[in-house]
């Protein structure tokens, strides 16, 4: 049996995606990223196969993708993130529609990439110079608020007055904003709402840039965050689909085009 | 469509109110948690706030509700003519963001939100008829646009210069037509003993708003500038009896702090002068950052406050032409709009707001797009200059978010207030 994997090195953490010819997905593995990309990288990847049970020899095609996908050699191709969340998020999401639309929030960066009626990324918008807005943004909230950010999801709902405004568009200031709020003795609901929201409108001021298309599909580590997925569907005024492993679309995208482009060599020799 | 959440999306109109709640939650709270102490009297101002603008609580369900574009038209005659006043100028970043996709990116942010606010379908208290007063060009023209969302906008002509007798006379006439139109609208006839009511109410509201101006007069001053924008814009919508009803507690409290010397500034705080585009709620950016800044509104020269309240309406004759003639003559003359070609009566005001309540400094803001005001900065710069009172000049929008940028400059200019105090002392 032939194998793909993709392998996405993003600033937090290094996701990989293995899938067999039939493009069905086999193993999954998330490690962060920490300082040594490549060593990291080359660990997870080995410790998946182990678990699958999967010789090295059968992985026949492997595609990097993210920040790092530079750093590791050994892959047969890179592309993009952007082109293998597309690829990923129109896969991940056959049985449920066309996917037209999609936001990814990582780790550093947050996106917004539009697609045509065949999945080809047409236009697409980043912010990659600025945390507010991203996953790091989160988890520096949950620090200051004294919760684990797995928590933010339920606590969201649990908001009983007014989301309290968190106005700074940079992540210190925001900070500050939060702490300041803590001091003023508001609840902890009521912050953690309003820090979904400000994510939330940046996200859509982002997607505004591509243009908003139905077929939203949101994916990234914080779409497991259901409080958050609350604020930007209430801020785009639609609902979004949220694939069942959000953290893994871009890899599986890789992989995906990791077993086209096996087959295409196979194909011209 | 998702697959993890059953909860209902909001609607745009829910998530407009959202938005709005958030903006003006996030104020109520800085002036309440922020500062010291404020009045206990503010409570009722911060309650009505919450009401309306979180709660869209309505005030004036049972009421002809006759909404205006400007300070320029006489709220006299409206309350003469069994109408509520709303006074439509708005101080929302969120409809500044919707009147944004109607008007010129560049429009000035306060007509772009009174625009944005008209063009939602989800309005408490939603006005019967428009009166636009063709004062700033934006303001003008914004009307045709607000006729496109169904309201019937009426125009009233007023003249750009205010010394001659052509403009007295013009501006007497278009405020005979404004009432008899609106007698029409209101199918009610205009009585001599309701206007003069109307006078007589209007006049005593006035003369609170002097009570508290004079209490900020003295070395402590008992109140915030903040909070008194938000009485005064309180004026804009409440119930008149009820306005009048706290404004009355609070001048009450206000005499007893001023009586135990209750400061609501620090003890060397540089106490400023506020002039410009109009502080509406919850737009107090300016504001605010000036009072975190350590510093005091003793006094403004704006048409959201001190312009309301400034003159009272002097009636020589009480019969109805006559008291139209009077309100006209208390509107035009009395204003100190940019819009006028010649305006030393605004700098005048000005100097003398200095002088009266002992200022250090003024501030002068203006919305990016707020072309009189941008364009009088220069000539108010000059004649402060003149009279070595210092001053700061700022432009800014509705945007939340240069809070940073903007407390750097205002900091440092209400330091510099300081020093100069120092040395003199």
């Amino acid at each position: 049996m032939n194998y793909f994997a993709g392998i996405d090195i993003g600033s937090t953490a290094i996701k990989i995606t293995i899938i067999d010819e039939n493009r069905a997905l086999v193993g999954q593995r998330i490690s962060g990223s920490g300082s040594m990309f490549y060593k990291y990288a080359h660990q997870t990847l080995d410790d998946l196969l182990r678990e699958l049970k999967i010789a090295k020899e059968e992985i026949v095609y492997t595609v990097a993708t993210g920040y790092g996908r530079k750093l590791f050699k050994e892959a047969d191709e890179n592309i993009s993130e952007i082109t293998a969340n597309a690829i990923g998020a129109v896969a991940a999401a056959r049985e449920f529609g066309e996917i037209k639309t999609i936001i990814n929030i990582g780790g550093q960066d947050s996106k917004a990439i539009s697609l045509d009626d065949t999945g080809n990324v047409v236009n697409f918008a980043m912010n990659d110079r600025c945390a507010a807005g991203t996953g790091k943004f989160l988890d520096a909230c949950a620090m200051n608020l004294e919760i684990g950010v797995e928590e933010l999801g339920e606590r969201h709902f649990h908001a009983i007055g007014t989301p309290l405004s968190i106005n700074s568009t940079c992540a210190v200031f925001a900070e500050s904003e939060i702490i300041g709020l803590l001091g003023n003795n508001h609840n902890v609901e009521d912050i953690v709402c309003g820090v979904h929201y400000s994510i939330a409108k940046r996200i859509v001021k982002l997607v505004k840039r591509v243009g908003i298309r139905e077929g939203i599909y949101f994916d990234g580590g914080p779409a497991l965050n259901g409080g958050l997925v609350n604020a930007i569907e209430n801020e785009l005024g639609k609902k979004i689909f949220i694939p069942e492993h959000p953290q893994i679309t871009t890899s599986y995208g890789a992989a995906i085009l990791g077993a086209d482009s096996f087959d295409y060599q196979k194909m011209n020799g | 469509m998702s697959n993890r959440l059953n909860r209902e999306i909001e609607t745009p109109a829910e998530k407009q109110n959202r938005h709005k709640a958030m903006e003006a939650i996030t104020v109520l709270n800085t002036l309440k948690e922020s500062f010291k102490e404020p009045p206990k009297a503010m409570g009722y101002f911060y309650d009505l706030f919450e009401e309306v603008y979180c709660h869209q609580k309505a005030l004036h369900s049972d009421k002809v509700k006759v909404g205006t574009m400007c300070i320029q038209i006489p709220s006299e005659i409206i309350y003469a003519l069994d109408g509520v006043p709303i006074r439509l100028c708005n101080g929302f970043y969120t409809d500044d963001e919707i009147g944004s996709d109607l008007l010129p990116q560049k429009s000035c942010p306060l007509v772009k939100a009174s625009v944005g606010h008209l063009a939602s379908k989800n309005i408490t208290d939603r006005p019967d008829m428009i009166y636009s007063p063709t004062t700033c060009d934006q303001k003008t023209k914004a009307g045709s646009t607000i006729e496109g969302f169904g309201y019937d906008v009426v125009d009233v002509d007023f003249p750009r210069t205010k010394e001659s007798e052509i403009s007295r006379e013009f501006f007497r006439r278009s405020i005979r037509g404004f009432s008899a139109d609106l007698s029409a609208k209101t199918g009610k006839k205009l009585s001599r003993k309701k206007l003069r009511a109307s006078i007589s109410k209007i006049g005593y509201a006035q003369s609170l708003y002097h009570q508290l101006s004079e209490l900020r007069k003295s070395s402590a001053v008992p109140i915030l500038g903040n909070d008194m924008f938000l009485v005064t814009n309180a004026f804009f919508f409440d119930r008149i009896d009820s306005w009048i009803e706290a404004t009355e507690a609070l001048v009450e409290e206000l005499e007893q702090r001023a009586k135990e010397k209750v400061h609501a500034a620090g003890r060397v705080s540089p106490r400023i002068v506020y002039t410009g585009s109009p502080p509406i709620f919850p737009n107090y950016k300016i504001p605010l950052i000036i009072e975190e800044s350590d510093a005091i509104i003793v006094a403004d020269e704006t048409c959201s406050s001190n312009r309301m309240f400034n003159d009272r309406v002097a009636v020589d004759e009480w019969f109805v032409n006559d008291m139209i003639d009077s309100l006209a003559d208390k509107y035009l003359k009395a204003c100190t709009c940019p819009v006028f070609t010649k305006n030393d009566d605004r700098i005048r005001r000005i100097i003398e707001l200095v002088k009266s309540h002992n200022a250090d400094g003024v501030i002068y803001q203006a919305f990016a797009g707020c072309t009189v005001y941008e364009l009088e900065q220069r000539s108010v710069l000059e004649a402060m200059e003149k009279e070595g009172i210092s001053i700061l000049y700022i432009e800014s929008d509705y945007s939340p978010s240069q809070h940073g940028q903007l407390s750097t400059r205002v900091e440092a200019f209400v330091e510099s207030l300081k020093i100069k105090n120092r040395k003199r002392r």
